[in-house]
C-alpha cells in the first residue's frame, strides 16, 4: 500500500512539473516565436516573405534592412527617438517620486482629489490635446525641439510613474525612517540612505514605463516634430501601407532598440517582483 | 542605470534643443500622399530631386490636418508646400490657402473650377489623379452584346454582357470587391449614384435610386457569389475567376503588369445621369503661415512641370493632370489604366462624383451606410423602399452632425447637405 501511495504522489509530482515545463514553454514561445518570424521575414527577400510556407530558417537577405539604412534621415530619427525617451524618463521619476513619496507619507488637504487628478490626465485622447499644444509649443519655441515632445510625453508616463512610487513607498514602513532619524539621520540622509536603496528598482521599472510610453507614442509625435522626428513617427504611420517585406523590416527596426533598453535594466526589473540580482 | 549616465543624456538633449533653433532654409512639403515607404523615398530621390532643397514628409490624416490648424492658429509655421486629396482641402477654410492664380493649371476644367473650393482663385493646384475603372479578361470580349463598344458602355449593356458570359460559360463570372477591404462603397458613391440619380447625398431615397438599386440587384445575379470576399481583384482577374471586374487602378496594376496581353481596361459604364466615375485628385497648396512664400510657389510649379508629372506617375502610379507625352517605357498598367481613364473622364456624358468631402470623422460612418444598403437590398433581398426609407433620416444625421455641404455631382447647398 504504501509503495502505491508514493508512486501516485510521485506521479502527481511529475506531472506537476510537465504542466510547470509546459507553460513556461508557452510562455517563452508566445513572446519569442512572433519576434523569431519578425526577423527571419526581416532578412528574407521579398518573394521569400510573400511565399507559403514559411521557412524557419532566414535566408540572410539584407535587401529589405539596406533599403532602410539608405532611407534619408534614419539615424538622426533613431537619435531623436532615444533622446526624448530619455528626457522622458528623467522629468517623469524627478517629478513623480517625490510625488509618490508625498503621497504615501503625508497627510494634506485634498489629497484625494489630487489623485484623481494625476489619474485625469489620462482621460483626453491625445488627438483632442495635440492641437492646443502645438499652438502653444509653436508660440513659445518649444515647437520641433526634443525637449518640447519630452514634456507631452512625460504628461502621459506621469500618472504611471506617481501610482507606481507611491505605492513603492507605501510598501516600506515608515518606522524605517524614525529609527533611521533617531540614529542621527536627517529627513534627507534617511531619504538617500534608506528608503531610496530599497526602492531603486520600482524607480527603474517605472523609468522603463516612461521609455516605453515615450517610445511607442506616435501622434504626438507626428504632430510636433518636424525636422526633428522620432523614429515612430517617422516610420510607423507609413509603413501600414508599405509592402510586407518592408512592414517586417520597419517593425524590426521599432522593437530592436527597445528590447536592447529593457535587457539592459532588466535585473533592476527582477529585483522588484522579488528575485535577487542574478 | 547610473546617475552618471541620466546626466550625460541630459546635457546632449540640452544641446540638442538649442541646435535645433538654428533655421533650416528648406521648403517642407507636408503631404498625405505616397505614404508607402518605398513610394517616399522615390519622392525624395526620382522626383523632387531637381526642386532645390525640399524635405518631403508623408503623414497619415489625423497628424497633417492637426498639425496644418496649429500653425494656422498660431500664425507662423514651417510647412511650406501642401500635398493632399480635393475632400483634404475642401474640408478647410478657403482663406486658410494663399492664392494660387497664374501659378499653372490643369488640363481638366473640371478640375480646374473644383480647386476653385467655391471661391474665385485657385486654392489648389491639381496635382495627379487616379480613379476606378473597369477591366476584363480578353476571353470576355467575344460576348459582348451586339453594338455595343466597350469605351461607351451603358449599365444596360454590361449587364447584358455579364448575362452573355454567364449563359456561356456556365458561371457568375462579373466581379466586385465587396469583400471587408474592398472598395464597394465608391462603387455606389461614384458610379452607381451619380449615373442613375445624379447625385449621392440628396437622392439617397429617390425613386431614381430605387431603379439604379433594382440594376445593382440584376448585375449581383451575374456576379462571382464568392465576391463577398474579393477585396483586390487584381487577384481574381490572374485567377481567373473573375473575367469582367470594377476597382481602383492600383488595385488592378498587378494583373496588367504581369499578364499585359490578357487584359482590357475600359471606363465605367453610363446610365441615365450619364457616365458616373469618381476621380481621385490630388492637389498641390500653400498654407498663409509658409515660411518662404517663393520657395513654396516655385516648388508647387515644379510640381506641374511635364517631366515632374511623369516621374510622379512612374513613383506613385497616379496619373499627371496636365498634357505630357507619356514615354513607351512605361509599366503595362499604367498605360491601360491611363488610357482608360483619359477615356472615362474626356467622355461626352462624363458625371463626376467627387470622393465625399467635409466628413470628417464621420467619412467612415457615411461609407458603411452605403454598404449596409448594399448589403441589406442585394445581399439579404430586402425591399428596396423600405430599406432607403430606413436609411434616410441616419444619413441626415451623418450629414448634419459633420455639417458637410454638398459636393458634385450633387447641387450645392447652405449648410448640411439635405437628404431629399
Amino acid at each position: 500500500m504504501t509503495a502505491v501511495t508514493t508512486d501516485t504522489a510521485g506521479d502527481t509530482r511529475r506531472a506537476g512539473r510537465y504542466v510547470y515545463l509546459a507553460s513556461v514553454t508557452l510562455l517563452c514561445a508566445w513572446v519569442l516565436v512572433p519576434l523569431y518570424f519578425l526577423l527571419i521575414n526581416t532578412l528574407s527577400s521579398p518573394e521569400a516573405v510573400n511565399a507559403f510556407p514559411k521557412s524557419f530558417i532566414p535566408e540572410f537577405d539584407l535587401g529589405s534592412l539596406t533599403f532602410f539604412a539608405n532611407f534619408a534621415g534614419m539615424l538622426s530619427a533613431l537619435k531623436n527617438s532615444i533622446l526624448v525617451a530619455g528626457v522622458t524618463m528623467i522629468l517623469s521619476i524627478t517629478i513623480s517620486a517625490p510625488a509618490g513619496y508625498a503621497l504615501s507619507r503625508f497627510d494634506f488637504p485634498g489629497k484625494e482629489l489630487f489623485r484623481l487628478l494625476i489619474l485625469l490626465t489620462r482621460a483626453f485622447p491625445l488627438p483632442l490635446l495635440a492641437l492646443p499644444l502645438a499652438v502653444m509649443f509653436i508660440r513659445t519655441g518649444l515647437d520641433d525641439t526634443v525637449l518640447g515632445l519630452a514634456l507631452v510625453h512625460t504628461t502621459l508616463a506621469i500618472p504611471f510613474a506617481v501610482l507606481i512610487t507611491f505605492s513603492l513607498f507605501s510598501g516600506i514602513p515608515v518606522e524605517l525612517e524614525e529609527a533611521a532619524w533617531t540614529l542621527g539621520c536627517t529627513r534627507l540622509t534617511a531619504f538617500t540612505k534608506v528608503v531610496l536603496p530599497l526602492i531603486l528598482p520600482g524607480i527603474t521599472a517605472s523609468a522603463i514605463f516612461a521609455f516605453v510610453i515615450s517610445w511607442n507614442e506616435v501622434f504626438a509625435a507626428a504632430v510636433l516634430t518636424i525636422e526633428n522626428r522620432t523614429l515612430t513617427a517617422f516610420l510607423l504611420q507609413n509603413l501600414d501601407t508599405s509592402p510586407l517585406h518592408l512592414k517586417f523590416a520597419g517593425g524590426f527596426i521599432l522593437v530592436v532598440p527597445a528590447l536592447i533598453f529593457i535587457f539592459a535594466v532588466r535585473k533592476y526589473l527582477f529585483a522588484m517582483w522579488g528575485i535577487a540580482n542574478r | 542605470m547610473s546617475f552618471k549616465i541620466k546626466l550625460v543624456g541630459a546635457v546632449s538633449a540640452l544641446a540638442v534643443v538649442a541646435s535645433a533653433a538654428a533655421v533650416q532654409a528648406q521648403v517642407l512639403f507636408w503631404s498625405t500622399q505616397a505614404k508607402p515607404v518605398e513610394e517616399a523615398q522615390a519622392m525624395r530621390e526620382n522626383v523632387l530631386a531637381g526642386a532645390g532643397d525640399v524635405d518631403y514628409q508623408p503623414n497619415d490624416g489625423g497628424p497633417w490636418l492637426t498639425r496644418l490648424n496649429a500653425e494656422l492658429q498660431a500664425g507662423s509655421g514651417s510647412i511650406g508646400v501642401l500635398g493632399a486629396l480635393h475632400g483634404d482641402f475642401s474640408a478647410m477654410n478657403p482663406d486658410d490657402l494663399v492664392d494660387l492664380g497664374g501659378l499653372g493649371m490643369s488640363a481638366s476644367d473640371t478640375f480646374n473650377s473644383l480647386a476653385k473650393l467655391g471661391t474665385d482663385n485657385m486654392q489648389y493646384i491639381p496635382w495627379m489623379q487616379a480613379s476606378y475603372i473597369m477591366a476584363a479578361n480578353k476571353e470576355a470580349l467575344q460576348y459582348l452584346p451586339d453594338g455595343a463598344d466597350i469605351d461607351a458602355l451603358t449599365y444596360d449593356q454590361l449587364i447584358e454582357w455579364t448575362a452573355n458570359v454567364h449563359k456561356a460559360t456556365g458561371e457568375a463570372k462579373f466581379g466586385f470587391p465587396a469583400g471587408p477591404k474592398g472598395l464597394k462603397h465608391r462603387f455606389f458613391q461614384g458610379y452607381l449614384y451619380p449615373s442613375y440619380t445624379d447625385g449621392v447625398v440628396r437622392t439617397f431615397a429617390s425613386d431614381a435610386a430605387v431603379t439604379a438599386w433594382e440594376k445593382m440587384r440584376e448585375l449581383w445575379t451575374h456576379t462571382n457569389p464568392a465576391s463577398t470576399n474579393f477585396s483586390f481583384m487584381q487577384e481574381q482577374l490572374l485567377s481567373g475567376d473573375a473575367w469582367i471586374v470594377f476597382d481602383h487602378t492600383s488595385r488592378l496594376a498587378q494583373a496588367f503588369n504581369e499578364r499585359p496581353d490578357d487584359f482590357v481596361a475600359f471606363p465605367a459604364p453610363a446610365g441615365p445621369t450619364g457616365r458616373g466615375f469618381m476621380p481621385v485628385l490630388a492637389g498641390v497648396a500653400i498654407p498663409r503661415t509658409a515660411p518662404d512664400m517663393d520657395a513654396a510657389k516655385a516648388l508647387v510649379q515644379y510640381m506641374l512641370k511635364p517631366e515632374t508629372q511623369i516621374a510622379t506617375l512612374r513613383t506613385t502610379n497616379f496619373f499627371p493632370v496636365v498634357d505630357v507625352d507619356l514615354p513607351d517605357d512605361l509599366p503595362p498598367a499604367v498605360k491601360a489604366a491611363g488610357n482608360a481613364v483619359a477615356k472615362m473622364s474626356g467622355s461626352a456624358d462624363a458625371n463626376p462624383g467627387l470622393l465625399p468631402a467635409g466628413l470628417g470623422a464621420k467619412g467612415g460612418e457615411f461609407s458603411q451606410l452605403y454598404t449596409e444598403t448594399f448589403e441589406r437590398i442585394v445581399l439579404a433581398g430586402q425591399d428596396i423602399r423600405t430599406v432607403l426609407d430606413e436609411h434616410k433620416p441616419r444619413l441626415q444625421a451623418i450629414m448634419d452632425e459633420s455639417g458637410a455641404p454638398c459636393w458634385a455631382p450633387d447641387a450645392a447647398s447652405d449648410g448640411p447637405c439635405p437628404v431629399e
